[in-house]
């Protein structure tokens, strides 16, 4: 009984050092986050005013995607709807194109991730260099992120260390991280000056003024958005909020929540084009719209990609990021790979002991262990439930629904026992493998109770 | 007031002293309690791996043995709590419903909240560290959850603390999964094995002699464990202290 | 038919049940709020890795500047002058105006500006300000940062400070808590990532 995650989790847990390394490590973010969450006494009034804004928003998008584009329009930006990741790759490329851009430089986005917006680029002769530290240095190891918020978690610094010697010339066997964060700086600043067009994506995107709003820490997207004149922003529509009173919830719960911070050192709003300059904005849904049909799932658009759930998820934390197969791993990429192709992403399903913690960090109140539930409920409806799990399912419904042949195997487990070691700790055992089996008592519940061992 | 004691299958099969001093602690207190014969599984494991079908039937005859009681008690939250936020939608269209999930208990939950008794005759001169089970934490509210912003409360500890001679800690990562999860210490062993080798070495930490839960399961789970790596530390669920001496 | 209009009508068709937008009045008016605000606006501020310092009614405001940033040479502003308490202070420690440069790159290697604050958060550092030069590079690209606040402009949280934050024609604005920082490498938090390694808000 096994899922590609399931697999690949426990190549993961081979290496055991890295394996503590990463739960402890993401468990500290997940620690800050409490403590920070418990500084301010209105949190638990604050999430459920972000999931009741989310509600209300994700529930008037036509209305308030159209307002958003008329103010945006107002404002002198180009505004730009595309259906899917096709779409969305094209229209970039044609505003870069239009503007003979050869030198192309993003903050990051998990958007264009998801669309394959670098692989479409440079296949089209643009450079793509991106901003985020984390970012630039799995794009030079031709690596995926494995975490939304922190993407090279997963990254040993010595390994950092060496790709630098190359790629940057920094000395050998200097892998002090304040060294190598300002070689990347110092190379990085060069990429920012000879960029022709600058991306970002948006963590909100306000109806009421057209303003797209972007939160780091780096301060890469404005480095960015303030060097080149042409500005490039692609939001996926289910980011749109009413108004600024809205992201004064928003910005209060976004970085405590996902890094454990009271707020990311740069919470930019871009409302107009520079002097002189283009601000193009792109809305997306890439099967967003039609995520709003399905009652059990809607409340996955609520997400703000704060990347707590992850944090907190004590499988994720003890498997790491590739081993799912979706590009946003734990319980929301459990949940947002479903509804993109479930034939696809279903051996993610398994990555979850249903411990509801992902539930009670997040902060626009996804239920996403309650939607993983019903997931593993749709399952076999797909022709994709485990065979084995199914044959257990069955057979235990087949006895639980006999109480005789239940008591009966009651009396006859106690011989189970008795079987030799070889006989039960077998490849076919997989609870053996972590486990010993659990001792079956000489006589059951129900065996006493009748004998009137109990109630005497 | 006439209570039912539901004890689930693998303390039916495993754990029948947990069922034992769960129906003579209830005694104890002067609950009427009876023990509906022939029980045999909630449905929580077919319904946790994917086949929730596979539980409509057995909820339909848990339902029918518990008709005639006014609460249902059982010592095992997760079980509990499967009925309590299942069984409505499972059988939802079944015409005569006696409503399990409107009048069922888990066992510390009913102790402390329904029969609030303000002392206990037990003794249990040991450190015990608690194991706060995900559904008991979260599903259950039988204690505050860590990652939420409100005040702290244990019903296992307020239980607890009425037992002599007792010392109760709690371990770092107070509610984090153990990892048992039903089908998922099968499917995903080597997450599970981790996990619950971690949530033991919390335990031991503390020091305690003893991990103390109101979830067999979490325990059975965490007892595998410790028999294979020969851990100091043992496992007993809470109603096995609070009945201590009955 | 357009994408666009593709979008809207899979919108509409798929839309089950519109909720209503909730009313904030009572979370926005119980929101943390702190009896001394530049006290804690200058603990957080030292949180978040920049620092806040307090201008007494004797300080000179480019002594001030100058002493905490002694070896900036390159000193980019355009500020002329600042209201400190009862009398005008000219700003004269800058020595060019960012918006005397070809191109923003030639802000590069810029070692402090000093630009205006218009609203400090004190529940999170971060101050708000709204863009009046051309060249907003001069905000991210100088190695250090020394804001001009009037601590009058305090507020408590960010349902404050968005109320305050003019509804008219800004092209850009920002809040900035502290300098660019990063932990991108095994979480190990580093100053100065991209933007400036120092922040400074100095309160009027």
């Amino acid at each position: 009984m096994s899922t590609k995650h399931s697999k690949a989790a426990g190549e993961f847990l081979k290496n055991k050092d890295m394996a503590a390394w990463h739960d402890e490590t993401l468990w500290m973010v997940r620690a800050k986050r409490d403590k920070m969450s418990k500084e301010v006494p209105e949190w638990e009034q604050l999430r459920d005013a972000a999931c009741a804004l989310k509600m209300y928003s994700n529930s008037h998008l036509d209305q308030l995607l159209q307002e958003f584009e008329k103010n945006a329009l107002a404002n002198g930006a180009y505004v730009y709807w595309a259906k899917d990741a096709g779409e969305y790759c094209k229209i970039i490329y044609n505003i870069l194109n239009g503007h003979q851009v050869k030198h192309f430089i993003k903050s990051k986005s998990m958007l264009a991730e998801e669309c394959g917006l670098n692989e479409y680029l440079e296949e089209k002769g643009i450079e793509v260099v991106e901003s985020d530290l984390g970012e630039r240095i799995l794009q030079l190891m031709h690596k995926k992120p494995s975490h939304i918020v922190m993407p090279a978690i997963h990254i040993k610094k010595e390994e950092i260390g060496e790709l630098f010697v190359r790629e940057m010339g920094t000395e050998p066997g200097n892998n002090d991280q304040t060294y190598l964060t300002h070689a990347a700086r110092k190379n990085l600043r060069q990429k920012f000056i000879h960029a022709e067009a600058a991306m970002t994506g948006a963590n909100f995107a306000v109806a009421s003024t057209g303003e797209c709003v972007v939160c780091t820490n780096e301060g890469n997207a404005d480095m960015g958005t303030s060097q080149p004149k042409l500005q490039i922003t692609a939001f996926g529509l289910e980011k749109i909020v009413p108004d600024r009173e809205a992201l004064g919830v928003f910005t209060r719960l976004l970085a405590r929540s996902g890094t454990g911070q009271p707020i990311t050192s740069y919470t930019s709003h871009y409302r107009k084009p520079r002097k002189g300059g283009e601000l193009h904005i792109i809305i997306v849904d890439n099967g967003r719209s039609q995520i709003l049909a399905d009652p059990e799932h809607v409340k996955t658009l609520n997400c703000l990609r704060c990347g707590a759930c992850m944090n907190t998820c004590p499988v994720y934390r003890r498997s790491g990021g590739y081993s799912y197969t979706y590009f946003i791993p734990g319980p929301i990429g459990i949940n947002l790979g479903m509804l993109k192709a479930p034939l696809h992403y279903y051996d993610n399903v398994s990555a979850c002991s249903l411990c509801h913690s992902c539930q009670n960090v997040c902060p626009a109140k996804v239920d996403l262990a309650d939607q993983i539930y019903r997931w593993r409920q749709k399952l076999d409806g797909l022709g994709v439930a485990s065979c084995e799990k199914k044959l257990m399912s069955g057979g235990m419904k087949f006895l639980m629904e006999h109480p005789e042949l239940f008591n009966l195997a009651l009396r006859k487990a106690k011989w189970v026992n008795a079987f030799p070691r070889w006989m039960v700790y077998n490849g076919l055992n997989d609870w053996g493998k972590e486990h010993e089996m659990p001792t079956f008592a000489k006589e059951s519940f129900n065996e006493m109770w009748k004998k009137g061992k109990i109630n005497e | 007031m006439k209570v039912g004691l539901f004890i689930p299958c693998y303390i039916n099969a495993v754990y029948p002293e947990v069922g034992v001093a769960s129906y003579k602690l209830l005694k104890s207190l002067g609950v009427d309690v009876d023990y509906p014969l022939d029980q045999t599984c909630c449905g929580q494991p077919m319904a946790n791996a994917g086949f929730e079908g596979e539980a409509k039937e057995l909820a339909k005859r848990f339902d029918r043995l518990f008709e005639r009681y006014d609460y249902i008690v059982g010592p095992s939250a997760s079980c509990v709590v499967f009925v309590r936020d299942h069984y409505g939608n499972l059988l939802a269209e079944e015409s005569h419903r006696c409503a399990s999930e409107g009048k069922i208990y888990d066992i510390c939950e009913f102790i402390h909240d329904v029969v609030k008794p303000v002392s206990i005759a037990a003794s249990f001169p040991h450190k015990v560290s608690i194991q706060n089970s995900c559904h008991g934490v979260r599903l259950m509210h039988l204690s505050s959850p860590s990652e939420l912003n409100i005040p702290y409360y244990n019903k296992l500890r307020d239980l607890l603390s009425l037992v002599k001679d007792i010392e109760i800690v709690e371990p770092e990562r107070p509610d984090e999964c153990c990892g048992f999860g039903g089908m998922f210490a099968v499917e995903e062993h080597d997450v599970s094995g981790r996990m619950g080798r971690d949530k033991v070495q919390r335990h031991i930490d503390t020091g305690a002699e003893y991990i103390v839960g109101a979830d067999s399961s979490c325990l059975m789970h965490q007892t595998g464990i410790i028999e294979r790596d020969r851990l100091p530390i043992k496992t007993i669920h809470i109603v096995q202290i609070l009945a201590a001496g009955l | 038919m357009s994408s666009r209009e593709d979008i809207l009508q899979n919108i509409r068709r798929n839309t089950r049940v519109r909720y209503e937008r909730p009313d904030l009045t009572e979370l926005e008016e119980n929101a943390l709020t702190y009896p001394d605000k530049v006290t804690q606006f200058c603990a957080i501020m030292k949180q978040m890795g920049g620092e806040a310092v307090v201008l007494t009614s004797e300080d000179d405001i480019n002594e001030v500047i100058k002493s905490r940033y002694p070896n900036a040479k390159r000193v980019a502003s355009n500020m002329k002058e600042v209201a400190t308490g009862e009398k005008i202070q000219l700003i004269t420690c800058a020595t060019f105006h960012p918006d005397d440069v070809a191109s923003p790159a030639e802000l590069d290697g810029t070692d402090l500006a000093v630009v205006d604050g218009r609203i400090g958060v004190c529940e999170n550092g971060a101050v708000w300000l709204q863009q009046d030069v051309e060249q907003r590079a001069v905000y991210f690209i100088s190695e250090a940062l020394v804001i001009l606040l009037d601590r009058k402009n305090l507020v408590n949280n960010m349902h404050e400070a968005y109320k305050r934050i003019d509804t008219g024609e800004y092209g850009y604005g920002v809040f900035v808590s502290g300098p660019s920082k990063t932990a991108d490498i095994e979480q190990a938090l580093v100053m100065g990532a991209h933007g400036p390694r120092s922040v400074t808000v100095i309160l009027l």
